[in-house]
């Protein structure tokens, strides 16, 4: 009988494996990062869905606090890799 | 419980938040709070000699709800290193960027990549691992960034872009050890492990992701740019300590937690990337055409000599043998650590005298800068391993463990390794020493004395000095989760 | 919502986010990829929200699709024109997909053999038990900002070195032309309502859904908005009040942590009694030095050069 924590698992493995993928296999910056946040995504999916405890009963907070961390860790790195793309651009049109 | 701990970790942060608001202080900021941090480790170092490990966690909380704090020898050891390798090349740093409009960025950055160590070292916590990592790895970049070359800024882009992969792959990991076993304290989680599919895929994806980050053959493809193209005091930082970070992670995960889960099995293939990396990064290093290509992939072949010691010790059961193969390992880390610092800075003072780091048109360099030739020479003698350098002790323990275990190809890859590096160290030895006729030599300069330093510590005093870090670390060499 | 109709949602959330997620790796052009993946954020949220993680829904609607959205938007902005990028080569690809798949796998293998015979509790026992102790309410600030608070601390100087490390590369991106009446007005009512509710979020944060990320989001979000509308420096102040938010963060929380120690607790060990105030304060505190961060990300640099007072009267004609 599958569950919603079933669905979300399963779903949070097949994001991290898109992600690596497009990470990987991509050459674009852009596209590169896009895959590396869904890679995350798909990573906190896996946490979040193992914390999940059923419709009605409090999930636990831990892993929504690493989630968390890792959602503000990710928009950082992301924000810097953009950053540095666009001088590397720069520096190509100079 | 000891707040050293804390203070060690924030003594670098506090230290960056001025320079960040005003930075024309920076660099006195910089250098008092490498001198403070530097005490402090030593102050750690003596606890932890006397008490055998030092805890704390921050907030009081305990029963694994807490992030736990921890020093023993080993990561004691890597403090004190990283302070005295820091000091130096603040001290040189303080010379380098004089001037340049990129220093006012330097100085916080600096500090955070230090507060970033520190806190590494200090860890004891999955979760807390994976932000200090992030940490180190966007401070790595941002100041990798800071030459302004094109050729630095694609170096740190692929080097950022790979960290990010390696941080992914670790937190997947942490997922897995959380979902299974409940805990993200080291201690913890060490305790409820065993030899299942979550253990052995997180192992795996761990180790995946930090063999990324210690450069480790055939992950090392970011790191001759990377090293190559950074300002000097940062090539120096990055080779003797963030790729040395990385390793000692792998080394505490695979000592204190995936003791029953990593077989021989995991150990051979360590040695067996080792062993590759020692013969590729060697090769390489002969051929390489720049000094700080040269130094960057001597660094591949040293994590090489690193990897080896993993094979050793999983076959050695816990005894003195075991301590002794550990002592060598710790002691090659630290020699190097030293030595490649030094050999950077090193390389910083000929590329600005010279203009450039072509080792061809190095010719007569001793007659124009003699104090930076002989340190380039003493951090050669370091990295080959001629006695008394602590390089000669690990690899003669190296030897004499394999041997004693009964594997003969790890003596074969050293031996092929040291003349390698003797080939490369006495060609661009050659070209120094060279007898080209250069214009009169100048008295010592002040950028020219941490590198120095830094090679003496490695060429000499690791090697005299070593029986203390032997009983220092005696005790860590056996598998298993700690108290 | 339980039972087959949730399982129906549930399973509809889970095709959406991989058929997002796969359009994303798969789109060739920048901008399309960039507004496909802000889809894919929003979808994010929503199943955050399903599965009982408001905070981090919120968080993900806030930054993981709307200022992440915003800096890629900005950053295809800046390719727009360029060529098309090839991906490698037909064999490369397919080892790629066969490593990434082994990946997923090896993922999925990992759970299904350990998660039947986990402790389903973990560490939300100890959670719940402390919880009267930690100075507030709701469960995740607690354990972001008591129980593992030092995280925290790590995470905002993750913040700190991006902002410095984007400093580090250069000027700003150009500005934008005053933007015509309709977005100047719709800026107009929405700028003061996000700070309001930024403000509140913060407040809440101690016994609801809520907290300094989520509400420093709002507060940068704003800032973003005044930029697109054509107002010079998104409102940050510039100069030396600006450097003093974005590392005010990171510094009263040390201060923090570190006065406790006088008193002879462990570092970061807030006093019962007082915590939940401590707590505000560090919150708010980060609250001003992420929204900070967060901006100059979107800029793209510091705002005009680190300069004087002086210059804040021209920052403020726009």
């Amino acid at each position: 009988m599958p569950t919603p924590q079933l669905i979300y698992l399963l779903t949070g493995c097949a994001l991290a494996a898109l992600g690596l993928f497009g990470a990987l296999a991509h050459v674009s910056l852009l596209q590169r990062v896009m895959a590396l946040n869904i890679l995350g995504g798909g990573v906190f999916l896996l946490l979040i869905a193992t914390a999940w405890n059923g419709p009605g009963a409090p999930a636990d907070p831990v892993p929504h606090a690493l989630v968390l961390t890792g959602i503000v860790v990710a928009v950082s790195a992301t924000a810097f890799a953009l950053a540095l793309g666009r001088r590397l651009r720069e520096t190509r049109d100079e | 419980m000891s707040n050293l701990l804390a203070g060690i970790v924030a003594l670098p942060l506090a230290a960056a938040l001025p320079t960040l608001v005003w930075p024309g202080a920076g660099r006195p900021l910089t250098l008092a709070a490498a001198g403070l941090t530097l005490a402090a480790t030593l102050l750690l170092l003596g606890e932890v000699a006397a008490a055998g490990t030092v805890t704390l966690v921050p907030g009081g909380w305990t029963t694994g709800l807490g992030i736990v704090l921890r020093a023993d020898g080993l990561s004691a050891v890597l403090l004190a290193m990283t302070a005295m390798v820091a000091l130096a090349a603040t001290l040189y740093a303080g010379r380098y960027f004089a001037g340049d409009p990129a220093e006012r960025h330097f100085w916080p950055l600096w500090l955070l990549l230090l507060t970033a160590l520190n806190a590494l070292f200090l860890a004891a916590d999955l979760f807390n691992l994976y932000v200090t990592l992030e940490l180190l790895g966007l401070a790595a970049v941002a100041l990798a960034t800071l030459a302004g070359t094109r050729a630095a800024l694609e170096a740190a882009l692929r080097y950022l872009l790979v960290g990010l992969l390696g941080s992914m792959a670790y937190l997947a990991g942490v997922a897995l050890l959380y979902a299974a076993y409940g805990r993200l304290d080291l201690a913890g989680v060490a305790a409820a492990i065993g030899p299942e599919p979550a253990a052995a895929a997180a192992l795996a994806l761990m180790f995946a992701g930090l063999l990324l980050k210690t450069a480790a053959f055939p992950l090392h493809f970011w790191l001759p740019p990377a090293h190559g193209s950074a300002p000097a005091p940062v090539s120096a930082a990055l080779s003797a300590l963030v790729v040395k970070a990385a390793f000692y992670l792998l080394l505490r995960l695979w000592l204190d937690l995936f003791a029953p889960v990593a077989g021989a099995g995991v150990a051979t293939l360590l040695g067996a990337l080792g062993a590759a990396a020692v013969l590729w990064g060697s090769w390489q290093a002969l051929r390489a055409s720049r000094l700080k290509l040269l130094a960057a992939y001597s660094t591949v072949a040293q994590v090489g000599y690193l990897l080896l010691f993993f094979p050793l010790l999983a076959a050695l059961p816990p005894g003195p043998a075991r301590e002794a193969a550990f002592g060598g390992l710790v002691l090659l880390a630290l020699t190097h650590g030293f030595a490649k610092a030094g050999f950077f800075l090193a390389a910083g003072v000929v590329q600005r005298h010279a203009g450039h780091d072509r080792i061809a048109e190095l010719d007569g360099t001793v007659q124009r800068l003699p104090v930076t030739s002989f340190t380039l020479a003493l951090a050669g003698v370091a990295l080959i391993g001629l006695p008394p350098s602590g390089t000669f002790l690990a690899k003669w323990q190296l030897l004499s463990g394999a041997i004693g275990a009964g594997f003969w190809w790890p003596v074969a890859v050293v031996a092929v390794g040291t003349l390698l590096a003797c080939a490369y160290v006495f060609r661009l030895l050659g070209h120094l020493f060279g007898n080209a006729v250069q214009p009169a030599g100048r008295r010592l300069a002040g950028e020219e004395l941490p590198p120095l330093l830094l090679a003496l510590a490695a060429a000499v005093a690791l090697g005299l000095f070593a029986a203390p870090l032997w009983d220092l670390l005696a005790p860590l060499s056996a598998p298993g989760p700690r108290p | 919502m339980s039972g087959p109709p949730g399982l129906l949602l549930d399973g509809l959330l889970a095709l959406l986010l991989l058929g997002l997620a796969a359009a994303v790796i798969t789109s060739r052009e920048p901008l399309r990829g960039v507004i496909l993946f802000i889809a894919f954020g929003l979808l994010l949220a929503l199943v955050w929200a399903r599965l009982g993680a408001p905070d981090v829904a919120l968080a993900e609607a806030a930054i993981g699709a709307g200022l992440s959205g915003a800096l890629l938007l900005a950053a295809a902005r800046d390719e727009r024109g360029e060529a098309a990028q090839p991906s490698t080569g037909r064999p490369g690809t397919v080892l790629l997909a066969l490593l990434a798949a082994g990946f997923g796998l090896v993922l999925a293998w990992a759970l299904a053999a350990s998660l039947p015979a986990a402790d389903p509790v973990r560490l939300a026992g100890a959670v719940a038990e402390q919880l009267p102790r930690s100075g507030v309410t709701n469960p995740v600030t607690a354990v972001l900002l008591n129980f593992r608070a030092y995280d925290t601390l790590l995470e905002l100087a993750v913040l700190l070195v991006a902002l410095l490390g984007i400093n580090a590369l250069g000027a700003e991106r150009p500005a934008y032309g005053p933007a015509p009446a309709l977005l100047s007005g719709l800026a107009g009512w929405l700028v003061p309502l996000l700070l309001l509710t930024g403000a509140y979020l913060l407040w809440a944060g101690a016994h609801a859904p809520g907290g300094a990320f989520q509400a420093g989001a709002l507060v940068a979000a704003a800032g973003v908005l005044l930029r697109l509308a054509g107002v010079r420096a998104a409102g940050l102040p510039a100069g030396l009040p600006l450097r003093l938010a974005a590392a005010g963060g990171v510094g009263l929380f040390l201060a923090v942590g570190l006065a406790v120690t006088l008193a002879g607790n462990a570092f970061l060990q807030y006093p019962a009694d007082a915590a939940g105030l401590l707590i505000l304060l560090i919150e708010s505190a980060a609250v001003a030095a992420i929204a900070a961060a967060l901006v100059i990300a979107f800029l793209g640099g510091e705002p005009e050069r680190w300069s004087p007072p002086r210059d804040r009267s021209r920052s403020g004609e726009a």
